[in-house]
């Protein structure tokens, strides 16, 4: 086995005054090897976005904070890291995109400026190496007519490049890592398609490994290889994505996949998940599908069940499947 | 058959871009929708998807004369509401009711459950006193799938879901002939998407009304339409049943749609094509047919003229001048068609 | 129709609990709360509580500093300072509160319905507020007064006028906002009457700039008055108010000192407390935060 290119171990974030902390994160376990794609599935509330956003320390402090846990990055503690160290990576080595492509462009740089300032920040090289790479970077992502939109500002671009720019911008410096917090939410499908096959591409052509945090299963599945599952602040289910298809072991898995409904299924009544969806933090005891969920036991509400293997890329948190599964193999 | 309770007539809205300042030239006008026609018979469900500013939030205000239309006509139950008076068209609203995309800002804030649910009740009088209202209130929670227990809460204290059962409860209280839901789910939790989904199904099979279901999600779509209408850029590109859309589409747009929609499961159902390109702003709609800029098909005619929406198969319409089913090859064998990952062809 | 399992937010403080929040939420604010029910108290209570007639003069003690029998002291026809003070709270306070209120009763109504409409009234109406925001209130004040005269009506007509165009604006930009907002849209769409969807659905989703800017102006109400009572046109004299009682307090300053340090801390204290209320008030209503 390679080393992890990312480790997240036992990741907890809690906000809220200390003696009374909301905890959104629990006790989270994320690696991502070197090149591989990775999904984090989950609907609001569930943490995905807190997740992603704890890596490079960007969430908020005070009121959160990351209560437990360790993240190391090729071996390095990116908890330990001095502020500065780790601005140095943010970007370098480890790279964001964003949902909404409007506002995390600054509105009155050009495209060449904004693309050219993420290259200085992390690599020296002179005006006209850098405008040669801006131009490269712009082909790279699909940008039809490089030459000719350097000078352009984001305004005058729709909403599908400008999020073809903001990736150009975080595979400025290729990193080893690009972390993708649902890129794809406010495009349109068509457009959707496009930028999902730019990030299959990027990847291939610079060997980027990608974390990429979606309510859409149907998203990850394009682009990713293995996916989290996560509800209510804990990881539920981690697995590769045929395995997950074929075979959820996760009640709430389970759940979401017969929920959601699909172009081909003809079902006249789709799945439903009874209940709503958890607010961050408010269940503090158990299993937190528990309320929600249908193959539920009594000790469900008493303990959050650990990770339980099924196969050597297939794990789940359920006390229920967990037994069913021993029972099968008995 | 059934007399339609819905007929549009060649509608069409042209936003004026405003008048040019001494400085600026005038904005150019937005043509939201374009000759759009149909008709949509008693409990019927048809649903309008597109892209974002391809009309279809237009043409459901439209429907309802929330926007003034520019031009063509709007018969509901076979009164033409475009020439009605203010009176009168409140009178009308009594039959014609609205669910809303966003569960936070389409209930007002500061009234309780109950107040918001028995407004339209008491509009048209329906209502006769305090506890009949109560009683009616309930009732309708009941229906949505909420405790009557709840009816004197605020919005606030309700989650997304939670909050389109009341809004469906609001339009369903007077018993409308006909609801446009605009988006309704999809501001919503994707586990919270079902429940709002089969809710609205059930309570469309039960009450018959018609039912005319904006959305962008042609998964969603498929589950509770009858019918499926394509637009783009404020014009329906292909109408017809649902198995003639999912099954042989014949617009390339409707195809490509189709095939770009993610899949959670691993065989793609449709072959996948990537358009090129954007879409081209509602300012400035392209000559000749309005898909040609990103069209795979697109030949020198289509660039010059516009093609009619035309009748493709019996109940099938498309608006292309090379209409044949599946003329893009997403679909080859129907929908259960390829199972293994196909090859990708670019456009 | 099977009811799913629910699960709600715990109910939400209500009306009265908020209103307790905002009176009672910091000690600052409670103090504030304190003070201006007490400066009330006492307006309202000016004859059983003041020890003389604010206008009896007494030759025999003129100008005479605090002592047992006159609090405050005297001025300089011998009236009881303290007596002055408690009667001069009546024209002050009810000047302060009577003006904010009025316009923000025709200022809102203004801003309301031309944000709501729109149009060739809105044109009209922001022209106008426009041209009246231009003057300064104090400038405008003075002009009237010198035109009619002075006297407590005709101040307080000119200070609603300058105070209208500020509240016709906060009315017609959040109304504007409001007018977007999907929950109206949803009103029309159910058959509500226009009239109706105004009084409903915008005015009490616009009251608490509107509020805000009540109490704001209700500090600056008791200043202007002070300031043109001071210049001569507010209350008239021998009638007491804070402002003139400073007025004449400065003619006799040298004299004694006690009429001007009483009417201006009057002044500060009942400014500085609904300031405070205010600012709560501001940050308890602001649908933002909520």
């Amino acid at each position: 086995m390679s080393a992890p290119l990312l480790n997240v171990q036992g990741l907890c974030v809690e906000f809220g005054p200390k003696a009374a902390p909301i905890r959104v994160i629990n006790d989270v376990n994320l690696r991502v090897d070197p090149g591989e794609a990775v999904g984090i599935v989950g609907e609001s509330g569930s943490g995905k976005s807190i997740t992603s956003l704890s890596i490079l320390r960007l969430v908020p402090e005070p009121p959160s904070r990351i209560a437990a846990g360790s993240i190391t990055f090729e071996g390095r503690d990116l908890l330990a890291m001095p502020k500065s160290q780790l601005r140095h990576m943010r970007g370098r080595d480890i790279a964001m995109i964003f949902q909404e492509p409007m506002s995390s462009l600054n509105p009155v740089m050009t495209v060449e400026a904004q693309i050219g300032e993420a290259i200085m920040l992390h690599e020296r090289m002179s005006r006209a190496e850098r405008r040669a790479r801006v131009i490269q970077l712009l082909r790279l992502v699909g940008i039809p007519d490089p030459e000719s939109r350097l000078k352009a500002y984001p305004h005058q671009f729709s909403g599908g490049m400008r999020q073809r720019v903001m990736i150009a911008i975080a595979v400025a410096c290729n990193p080893k890592l690009l972390i993708a917090d649902e890129p794809t939410t406010a495009l349109d499908v068509t457009i959707q398609a496009q930028v999902l096959d730019l990030m299959k591409d990027v990847r291939e052509k610079l060997n980027t490994a990608i974390l990429l945090i979606s309510h859409d299963l149907g998203v990850i599945a394009e682009v990713c290889e293995r996916v989290l599952v996560m509800y209510a602040g804990h990881v539920v289910e981690d697995a590769d994505i045929r395995s997950l298809f074929e075979n959820p072991k996760h009640p709430y898995t389970r759940g979401l996949l017969r929920a959601v409904p699909s172009l081909t299924d003809e079902r006249s009544r789709l799945y439903q998940i009874p209940g709503s969806v958890p607010q961050a933090g408010s269940i503090k005891q158990g299993c937190p599908f528990y309320a929600r969920c249908d193959l539920r036991q009594n000790i469900c509400a008493q303990t959050m069940p650990a990770m339980s293997r099924h196969s050597s890329s297939h794990q789940a948190a359920c006390w229920v499947t967990q037994n069913l599964s021993e029972v099968r193999s008995a | 058959m059934n007399q339609p309770i819905i007929q549009a007539e060649n509608v069409g809205k042209i936003f004026p871009g405003g008048g040019g300042g001494l400085w600026r030239p005038a904005p150019p006008d937005v043509r939201a929708v374009d000759g759009v026609s149909f008709e949509m018979t008693r409990g019927e469900t048809l649903a309008v998807v597109g892209e974002s500013g391809c009309g279809k939030s237009t043409l459901g205000r439209l429907l309802l004369r929330l926007i003034e239309p520019s031009s063509g006509r709007v018969l509901i139950e076979g009164t033409d509401i475009t020439t009605l008076s203010g009176a009168e068209m409140r009178q009308m609203r009594r039959k014609v009711q609205m669910v809303f995309q966003d569960p936070y800002g389409s209930l007002s804030p500061r009234r309780t459950i109950a107040q918001l649910i028995a407004e339209p009740l008491q509009v048209f009088g329906l209502v006769k006193n305090r506890r009949q209202m109560r009683e009616r209130v309930a009732e309708l929670l009941t229906q949505v799938g909420l405790p009557p227990s709840v009816m004197d809460r605020n919005p606030r204290q309700f989650s997304g879901g939670q909050r389109q059962r009341i809004g469906i409860a609001r339009a369903l209280s007077v018993d409308p002939s006909f609801i446009v839901a605009d988006e309704p789910v999809s501001a919503l939790d994707v586990s919270i998407q079902a429940q709002i989904i089969n809710l609205m199904q059930d309570l469309q099979q039960e009450k018959q009304f018609s039912f005319l279901f904006i959305a962008h999600d042609l998964a969603v779509v498929r589950h509770i339409a009858h019918r499926v209408a394509v637009m783009y850029l404020g014009q329906v590109m292909e109408i017809g049943t649902k198995r003639q859309i999912y099954e042989v589409p014949q617009h390339p747009y409707t195809q490509a749609l189709l095939s770009a929609a993610p899949e959670a499961r691993l065989d793609r159902p449709y072959r996948r094509i990537v358009l090129k390109g954007d879409v081209p702003s509602p300012t400035a709609v392209p000559e000749g047919c309005s898909f040609h800029t990103r069209c795979p098909l697109a030949q020198g005619i289509c660039r010059v003229e516009r093609p009619p929406l035309a009748q493709v198969a019996p109940g099938q319409m498309a608006a292309c001048h090379f209409a044949a089913p599946n003329s893009l090859g997403v679909a080859a064998a129907g929908p259960s068609l390829d199972k293994s990952n196909s090859p990708r062809a670019r456009a | 129709m099977a009811t799913i399992e629910q699960d709600f937010a715990p109910p939400e403080p209500g009306l009265s609990q908020r209103l307790r929040r905002v009176f009672f939420g910091r000690t600052a604010t409670v103090i504030a709360t304190i003070t201006v029910a007490l400066f009330i108290f006492v307006a309202a209570f000016a004859p059983w509580l003041a020890p003389y007639d604010p206008m009896a003069q007494s030759f025999i003690s003129i100008n005479k500093p605090p002592s047992w029998e006159h609090w405050l002291g005297t001025d300089q026809f011998g009236r009881d300072v303290l007596s002055r003070m408690i009667w001069g709270s009546r024209n002050s306070l009810i000047f302060g509160f009577l003006s904010p209120v009025l316009a923000a009763l025709i200022g809102g109504t203004l801003g309301v319905l031309s944000g709501y409409f729109g149009g060739i009234l809105d044109r009209i109406v922001t022209r106008l507020v426009d041209m009246l925001l231009s003057f300064p209130e104090l400038l405008l004040a003075i002009l009237v007064a010198a035109a009619l005269g002075g006297g407590f009506w005709n101040v307080v007509a000119v200070l609603t006028v300058a105070f209208t165009p500020g509240f016709a604006r906060v009315a017609r930009a959040t109304t504007l906002s409001v007018k977007q907002e999907p929950y109206i849209e949803s009103a029309i769409a159910a058959g509500v009457r226009t009239p109706v969807i105004i009084l409903r659905h915008v005015v009490p989703n616009i009251m608490a700039p509107i509020v805000v800017l009540m109490t704001l102006w209700a500090a600056s109400s008791i200043r202007l008055e002070a300031t043109l009572s001071f210049l001569g046109i507010g209350t008239q004299p021998p009638a007491p108010s804070w402002g003139n009682i400073i007025r004449e307090g400065l003619a006799n300053i040298f004299a004694t000192s006690w009429p001007i340090i009483a009417g201006g801390l009057a002044i500060t204290i009942v400014v500085l407390a609904i300031s405070i209320i205010g600012d709560q008030v501001r940050d308890e209503l602001d649908p933002e935060i909520n």
